[in-house]
């Protein structure tokens, strides 16, 4: 009696244990994954990019005699799910290719991890290290370093305003914002920007007040902010607040995207100027084509977390191509050096640290009057390319 | 001179917004005798409600009212079906409870508004910074500022002036007594509970224009919260005036010297606090 | 000897767990959970104390395995050990002040400490690597006196190592609450003043199960680090002091098996639900609402009521006519 107890115990144990994982994919498909923050507190990003390896999938079927499938892997902002569920992914569903990861801690976790297990990572994360010091054949990446992202953004600002001769920054303290911040030092110093002041805050900072009477007291005539996502739209929330927009001229190092134009509105963005990783009007033959499909299908314009892993998944595709075959190795040895036609123009993956060189652009944002549609929040002002030579890069690719 | 000055007008204004949100919580701590970890969904809603109504064409003096007004109600409908069944229960299960709701908020945020957070502009009158010599601050600030200190009275005037305000007081000394003295708990504590509630969606409503409206905005906002009440003294309505503008101004004030200091710096305040006077600056025994 | 069915129980399902997962990983996790829920347990169901900081222990193990295997390429041996230390000793640091404190004001200085050696660890970043956390972190594989007898990089070997590692610290954990340390803190749980009054030293003894609990919870963080390879800054959030104490109350105070049940059920559900719909923590809020409401046993509660209930109607079937019609009771 005592024993039918305890076994029926066990068996609700061993039974609410024993939940397969599902998946679709028959032994023949190619699945690849795409591993973002589908939950918790950059969600955002999930949903869009969820859109964008969906039409990469969609429009192309199969490769190499393989359909294509794909699945996203919720990493919920956590570098250890990340790696937890990549592990996962590899082990169980024999998933090789990660293509649209975002963001840069739970890159470089999922870097060393996918590289353990002979798979390839297309990331549009930020952090240096992962093609500098910590790059490794498995990774690649699309998006820009922190120095292309102050080269991209600060420099032709300068030359635009020849007259701002004194900048002030405000930086969030962790590893991505200081090396903004470096780079941002060394650029001022080549351009002869007096640096008259910076303000470090904390990642979970919502208050900028102080550091904006900062700015203020210093006369700057440009604010530049190195933060990102909701922190650079609270700042600059209340900036435009504190009247800093009348004083000088502000610029963001980098948009988070569309969305982030939409929750701020044209009021706090108009005269605004920022970098951008993607943008849907870059009059590029190919982007043109994109947001025409993007507008089609989903009806909305593609914004940054949509459109990066879309290329990431396109570029993994030509590399199959190129490669005739969808083995790691190979598709690896075909990415490196390929150049294709990308979102920015005519794009080239470096061979020595697997950086994708490409254009970024600075963008300044438009008056409500201004807009030609309800997506039309900024004009590019400039693009151009920005790289460190590999050698400066400290990437020793083993 | 001037710097130390805006940081603390700056620390003062955050402060208010801090009071704001903590007093709901002190006093229905103080009555109720019960730790609500939903507290911070109450801003939340507050702060979306604002947000919906902008949305919507009201005018954000009106939000100010029908915020709180809205959450007040939803406050009321939970304490008298939900919460009213576990006062008797241990605080741990107090706990509980209010953490899941705070979670199925959250979500519930998210499911209708989306994961990204959205901006809600000052009204026309408070947009724009007063100048004052060298001093420039926004008026919507100072505002903010006004509307804690009336807030401040209004609450004052209701604790002291009141019939309700009394048997707050008295029933935060021992409710057995008021109910004997033939009070109607059940009504009283359903009231407060509202009442705090409003609060801190009108605390959610004043943050809204300055930090914009984000679904973790609750969670956030929560620790700070049980700082300033602890702080200031748990029950205490001057503890939570006390309390949020310390934090507020600490805040500030460190945060341009040493950032995550300044968050560290509240924390050990608040073990400071609950070890050595776990009543709080100006709890009672 | 209730200890050594339990005991039974928990190796009987580690062995089976392999037979229905396909993710050594997520094994690997779920015992992680299970283990510092258990400690978590031993404050909260056996000594009456709810702790906040839970992650600290978690986020001081991992940091902790994180720097031996980096700096010292320690041995696994050394690296559990150096874990369950550090664990034990910002434990007893912990313990030592919030134990002054009773009720809800303990509550809230856990939740002080919490927050501060969050935000510690977010500042120390020479040693923490402060936002982007340790990387790079090797798994050592099992040795005995310098030759290698298991390789740890497959995830079913590693699963069995922790396995076993948490099959000893159960056992260890049962038999300390079988003995009469774990029977005084029982005592003091139901009522301290008495137990108290009769002579035991209660700071004492609340502070010996806080530095057991550390321990195992540092432990547990250990193995994290290394099933990650990374000790990432998340693992010292309020974030995982929350969770880890909602999985022990959802899975039941009443036993250590009702946290291995807890986190079983986190762990699949979570990783299972996640995987189509995104918003899924607002079931788990719900679950939370259920529980402190209805089923305050947690699971391990509604698992005795059901096989209670099917005792009593089996019962019922077998002599219908003698046995009167009996409400199952729950137990303790």
């Amino acid at each position: 009696m005592a024993n039918r107890r305890h076994f029926l115990k066990l068996s609700l144990a061993a039974g609410l244990a024993a939940q397969p994982v599902f998946t679709f994919a028959k032994s023949d498909d190619l699945l690849v994954a795409c591993p973002t923050a589908m939950s918790g507190t950059f969600s955002a990003i999930g949903k869009y990019s969820d859109l964008g390896i969906k039409l990469a999938v969609e429009q192309q079927g199969s490769v190499q005699g393989r359909t294509l499938k794909y699945r996203m892997i919720d990493t919920e902002a956590k570098p250890a799910t990340a790696v937890r569920r990549v592990q996962e992914a590899i082990q169980q569903d024999g998933v090789r290719f990660f293509p649209g990861a975002l963001l840069s801690a739970e890159s470089l976790a999922m870097s060393k991890e996918i590289h353990k297990s002979g798979g390839l990572l297309i990331t549009n994360a930020g952090a240096d290290e992962l093609t500098g010091v910590e790059c490794n054949r498995s990774t690649f990446r699309w998006a820009l370093p922190t120095y292309s992202i102050i080269q991209g953004s600060a420099r032709p600002l300068i030359e635009l305003l020849p007259q701002a001769k004194r900048w002030y920054t405000i930086t969030p303290q962790y590893v991505f914002g200081e090396d903004l911040l470096r780079n941002a030092k060394a650029l001022f110093q080549e351009k002869g920007i007096e640096h008259v002041g910076n303000s470090y805050h904390s990642l979970t900072e919502r208050e900028f007040s102080g550091h904006l009477t900062n700015a203020l007291a210093s006369k700057a005539d440009v604010l530049f902010l190195l933060n990102y996502g909701a922190q650079a739209s609270d700042a600059l929330r209340q900036a435009i607040s504190f009247g800093l927009k009348e004083k000088m001229t502000i610029i963001v190092a980098a948009a988070s995207g569309l969305e982030q134009f939409e929750s701020l509105g044209t009021d706090i963005c108009d005269g605004v100027y920022f970098g951008a990783v993607y943008w849907h009007t870059i009059d590029t033959a190919f982007n043109r084509t994109f947001v025409e499909q993007v507008r089609a299908k989903f009806g909305i314009s593609p914004n940054y977390s949509l459109a990066a892993p879309y290329i990431n998944m396109r570029m993994l595709i030509d590399a199959m191509d190129k490669a005739k075959s969808t083995e790691p190795r190979e598709v690896i040895g075909a990415l490196e050096g390929m150049v294709f036609e990308g979102l920015t123009g005519t794009e080239e993956v470096r061979r020595e640290d697997h950086q994708v060189l490409r254009d970024f652009y600075l963008i300044k944002g438009k008056s409500k009057q201004n807009m030609r549609d309800k997506d039309d929040y900024a004009d590019i002002i400039h693009s151009g390319r920005f790289f460190l030579a590999p050698e400066q890069t400290n990437c020793k690719m083993a | 001179m001037n710097l130390y000055l805006l940081q603390l007008v700056n620390g003062i204004g955050l402060g208010m917004i801090y009071f704001v949100l903590a007093v709901g919580l002190s006093i229905i701590f103080g009555l109720l005798r019960f730790v609500n970890f939903s507290h911070g969904a109450f801003f939340l809603l507050g702060a979306y409600g604002c947000y919906q109504l902008v949305q919507m064409g009201v005018d954000f003096w009106w939000t100010l009212l029908l915020g709180p007004l809205i959450v007040g109600v939803l406050a009321w409908l939970i304490e008298v079906f939900l919460f009213r069944k576990v006062y008797h229960f241990p605080h741990e299960i107090h706990i509980l409870i209010t953490v899941g709701l705070a979670m199925v908020a959250q979500e519930a945020v998210i499911l209708y508004w989306g994961p990204v957070g959205a901006n809600v502009s000052p009204p026309e009158l408070l947009q724009g910074v007063v100048v004052w010599d060298s001093f420039i601050y926004p008026k919507y600030r100072l505002f903010v500022i006004g509307a804690g200190l009336a807030l401040a009275l209004v609450l004052g005037l209701l604790l002291e002036g009141t019939r309700l305000g009394a048997i707050v007081r008295a029933g935060s000394e021992s409710t057995e007594m008021i109910s004997l003295l033939g009070v109607n708990i059940q009504r009283v504590f359903a009231a407060v509970f509202a009442l705090g509630a409003a609060t801190a969606a009108l605390a959610g409503v004043l943050a809204a224009p300055i930090r914009g409206v984000d679904p973790f905005m609750g969670v956030e906002v929560l620790g700070i919260a049980f700082v300033a009440v602890v702080v200031g003294g748990m029950g205490s309505f001057a503890g939570a005036l006390a309390g949020g503008l310390l934090v507020g101004i600490v805040q500030s004030m460190m945060s341009s010297i040493w950032p995550p200091g300044a968050s560290l710096m509240i924390y050990v305040a608040m073990a400071l606090v609950l070890l050595l006077r776990p009543n709080g600056l100006l709890g009672r025994a | 000897m209730k200890g050594y069915r339990h005991s039974l129980f928990v190796a009987l399902f580690l062995l089976l767990l392999p037979l229905g997962m396909k993710s050594g990983s997520l094994a690997t996790e779920l015992v992680i959970y299970a283990m510092a829920a258990c400690a978590c347990n031993l404050l909260l169901g056996y000594t009456g104390l709810m702790s906040f900081g839970q992650g600290i222990f978690f986020g001081v193990g991992s940091y902790a395995a994180g720097l031996l295997l980096l700096h010292l390429g320690s041995s696994l041996a050394f690296t559990l050990a150096g874990c369950m230390a550090a664990g034990a000793c910002v434990a007893a640091l912990v313990g030592w002040f919030s134990i002054r404190q009773r009720g809800i004001y303990f509550v809230m200085l856990t939740l002080a400490f919490a927050q501060m050696f969050y935000f510690m660890a977010y500042s120390m970043k020479e040693i923490t690597g402060g936002d982007n956390g340790l990387l790079g972190i090797q798994r050592p594989d099992v040795t005995l006196l310098g030759h290698e007898v298991l390789d740890t990089s497959d995830p079913w070997a590693y699963y069995a190592v922790a396995a076993c590692v948490f099959l000893v610290v159960f056992t260890l954990l049962q038999r300390l609450a079988e003995s009469r340390f774990g029977h005084t803190l029982l005592a003091i749980r139901d009522n301290e003043a008495r137990a108290a009054a009769v002579g035991y030293d209660v700071k004492a003894f609340k502070l010996l199960a806080f530095v057991v609990s550390g321990a195992v919870t540092g432990l547990a963080g250990g193995l994290h680090a290394m099933l990650a390879g990374i000790a990432p800054l998340s693992n010292i959030e309020y974030h995982v002091s929350e969770m880890i104490l909602l999985i022990t109350v959802v899975g039941g105070t009443g036993s250590f098996l009702a946290s291995v049940i807890g986190a079983a059920v986190y762990v699949v559900t979570a990783d299972w639900l996640a995987s189509f719909w995104p918003r899924w923590l607002m079931l788990f809020g719900f679950l939370l609402i259920a529980v402190a409401l209805y089923v305050r046993q947690g699971l391990w509660g509604v698992l005795q009521d059901v096989s209670a209930r099917l005792q009593a109607w089996r019962t019922a079937r077998a002599a219908p006519s003698s046995a009167p019609e009996r409400h199952p009771g729950r137990q303790a």
